[in-house]
């Protein structure tokens, strides 16, 4: 093709003004101030509603409580509580361990869901998807509700074992215990790692699958080798979307945790309410954010590695 | 419409995400604006008065007078303890009527949050009990009341009389027994947990802002902590789990015994040889209170005679108002430990007292911490 050079586009002027203001001169010259002027809806939105929380989020956990009111001289006197109390750092290790279980058993047990749905599945494939994520259109409150009636005393699974003559006196470990919790949030999260995985599943190049046969591995070999690879953005996504908000969940340890098995969610609610302490629960808020950064990005760089050994 | 076009794509496998969420936008707009007119006339008469109280206590039985007056319930607000809903207030919370008890209302009076009420409005002040509403920093002046008292009665053990094998007399060693761990149970809020605390550790009211009544205290709680399987504010949970046996023993308010026994379950309020504890809870005006007519109808209604019969009768609590004894002969309330008298009661037990906002912060961050097993 013969190179045409284009003319140089002149940048117009637009209609002589007799006074034109500097800031529609700097709109009219400037490609990246119209960028900015076009996106500013939504930076005031994002501004509004996330940076000046979090700023003053920041601001209030380097304060002190006195009394009913503040000590507004800035200290980081509630990071060194937090460090150094041992009940700060049990309940983070508590709320990661609880979450990481519960994330590690929905990406387990929903895969197979989507993998169903994507590989084998061929009509119909909107219906399928609306009937799993069905159970997920009511409250979430409610369905932790519901998994008290399923765990509880005298609830679904006990008086089933009881009347199938298993066992004699009820499990009482399975409601106020960590293990209700984790139970919980493997069931109420499921939607948020059904999809994504369905999503990245779907994408996956037929054509691939069948080279990796005419190649000669066996289906394992082949699910090993290309597909889950090929799924790990799903993967990853499913575990950052459950991972991330599990950690703080304060809703599922209030009501199944019983003592044991409270998180760092009911501490934090716990400053803002009877413990009357806002500092320490902005503090806990930021560390608690930091500390899933952090190990967001140490899973990140895991699965890479492990995406890089595999294929 | 084109919705059978819709289920006739179901069918065929040929339902497209975009034909689905709009039909899912129209569902929600039907849903959202059908109902809208019947939803306008329900709310007629404007706002309703809001009353801030302890969980179980948002029920119509205690507001007959108020709905044949109004129309309609007041709007419920509920809290676990009374600091946590100083705090929500302080944060900016405004409702018409809250319901402290005696031992937090001088440091409610002290945020400066809420109005004294005045007596003259109130339709059925000249029966209410005269020594409920002379408690310690009940005085506004003018002849104005911070809080008017609406009930009072007792904090002690709710036990299963076949599960529970006492040894000798009754006390609060049945929470701290290691025989039933993981069967006990107790009310999670600190005003009144360390207080019957307190009270097994044998730490006088008097003393308890101390060092060493906070020591003493800590001490006790952290002991019964690993026997007990759930911390709650809803009363409701306790009697249920009573009630399954799924708890022996729980520390409650005489409300739970008194309903558990109506239903037939076999418990009994104890009367610890260590002594119960016992309170009033009132009503306080909060000092924006939108609704301040019908706030005042609130109180008419929680210290009428009706609701009086309600909790003294269902519940077992004690009413402010000398005529709602009336009705019951002086067998039943012995029964139900009451009286016409309510100092002797309130006096024979460990009246709890009002402390400082320091101690109470204290006591209450030390509680939380030894709940979370430290």
């Amino acid at each position: 093709m013969a190179e045409t050079s284009l003319p140089k586009r002149r940048t117009t002027e637009g209609p002589p003004r007799a006074s034109g203001s500097a800031f529609l001169r700097l709109l009219r010259r400037s490609e990246s101030a119209r960028a900015y002027v076009m996106m500013s809806p939504t930076l005031l939105i994002m501004t509004l509603g996330i940076v000046v929380p979090f700023v003053i989020l920041l601001v209030i956990s380097l304060w002190t409580r006195a009394g009913f009111g503040f000590d507004t001289t800035p200290t980081l006197a509630n990071y060194a509580r937090s460090w150094n109390e041992p009940i700060y750092g049990t309940l983070l290790l508590r709320s990661f361990w609880i979450s990481g279980v519960a994330t590690a058993i929905t990406v387990l047990l929903c895969y197979p869901m989507a993998y169903y749905v994507a590989f084998h599945v061929h009509r119909n494939k909107m219906m399928w998807i609306i009937l799993m994520t069905l159970p997920f259109w009511t409250s979430y409150l409610l369905r932790v509700f519901a998994w008290k009636v399923i765990l509880g005393y005298e609830g679904v699974i006990n008086s089933g074992l009881m009347s199938a003559g298993l066992i004699e006196a009820p499990l009482s470990f399975l409601l106020y215990s960590p293990t209700a919790v984790i139970i919980t949030l493997a069931h109420a999260w499921a939607a948020f790692a059904i999809l994504p995985l369905y999503v990245s599943l779907e994408k996956i190049d037929r054509s691939l699958l069948e080279a990796a046969t005419d190649l000669g591995d066996g289906p394992v070999a082949r699910f090993f080798r290309v597909t889950l690879p090929l799924s790990m953005p799903g993967v990853i996504a499913a575990s950052f979307l459950i991972f991330i908000p599990t950690t703080g969940d304060y809703i599922t340890p209030a009501l199944l945790g019983g003592p044991d098995g409270a998180m760092i969610g009911n501490l934090i609610q716990l400053q803002f309410g009877a413990v009357n302490n806002w500092p320490m629960g902005a503090t806990l808020s930021i560390v608690l954010m930091l500390w899933i950064a952090a190990l967001a990005l140490v899973f990140l760089l895991v699965t890479r590695k492990v995406q890089g050994r595999i294929t | 419409m084109d919705i059978l076009d819709q289920l006739g794509a179901v069918r065929e496998g040929k339902l497209s995400r975009r034909k689905f969420t709009k039909g899912l936008l129209a569902a929600g707009v039907a849903l959202t604006t059908a109902p809208l007119p019947a939803r306008r006339a329900l709310a007629a008469g404007g706002d309703q008065a809001t009353y801030f109280t302890w969980g179980g206590y948002d029920i119509p039985e205690l507001f007959g007078p108020y709905q044949e007056k109004n129309g309609a319930l007041p709007n419920f607000a509920i809290f676990g303890g009374s600091e946590e809903a100083l705090t929500k207030m302080r944060g900016g919370f405004v409702v018409d009527v809250s319901h402290p008890c005696n031992q937090a209302m001088p440091r409610w009076v002290q945020t400066g949050l809420f109005q004294p009420i005045d007596t003259a409005r109130v339709a059925n002040w000249g029966d209410v009990i005269p020594e409920l509403v002379d408690l310690p920093g009940n005085d506004a002046e003018a002849g104005k009341v911070w809080m008017a008292p609406f009930d009072w009665g007792q904090t002690s053990v709710t036990y299963r009389t076949d599960l529970v094998e006492l040894e000798g007399e009754e006390s609060w060693d049945i929470l701290w027994d290691p025989r039933y761990s993981g069967r006990l149970g107790s009310l999670a809020s600190g005003g009144d947990a360390w207080w019957c605390g307190a009270i097994k550790a044998g730490v006088d009211f008097a003393n308890i802002d101390t060092p060493e009544a906070f020591d003493k205290i800590a001490a006790v709680m952290r002991e019964q902590r690993p026997l007990i399987r759930l911390y709650t504010d809803d009363t409701t949970t306790l009697e249920q789990a009573l009630s399954a046996g799924e708890m022996v023993a729980s520390m409650t308010w005489n409300s739970s015994a008194v309903l558990l026994q109506t239903e037939g379950v076999p418990v009994k309020f104890a009367k610890p040889k260590e002594g119960v504890l016992t309170w009033v809870c009132g009503v306080m005006i909060h000092k924006d209170a939108p609704n301040l007519d019908r706030a005042y109808d609130v109180i008419d209604s929680l210290l009428s005679v009706e609701t009086g019969h309600f909790m003294i009768n269902d519940w077992g609590y004690g009413h402010s108002n000398s005529k709602a004894f009336d009705k019951f002969d002086d067998a039943t309330l012995a029964g139900l430990g009451l009286s016409k008298n309510p100092v002797e009661i309130l006096q024979a037990g460990h009246f709890q007292q009002p402390q400082t906002q320091e101690w109470e912060t204290r006591m209450n961050e030390l509680f939380e911490q030894i709940k979370a097993g430290f």
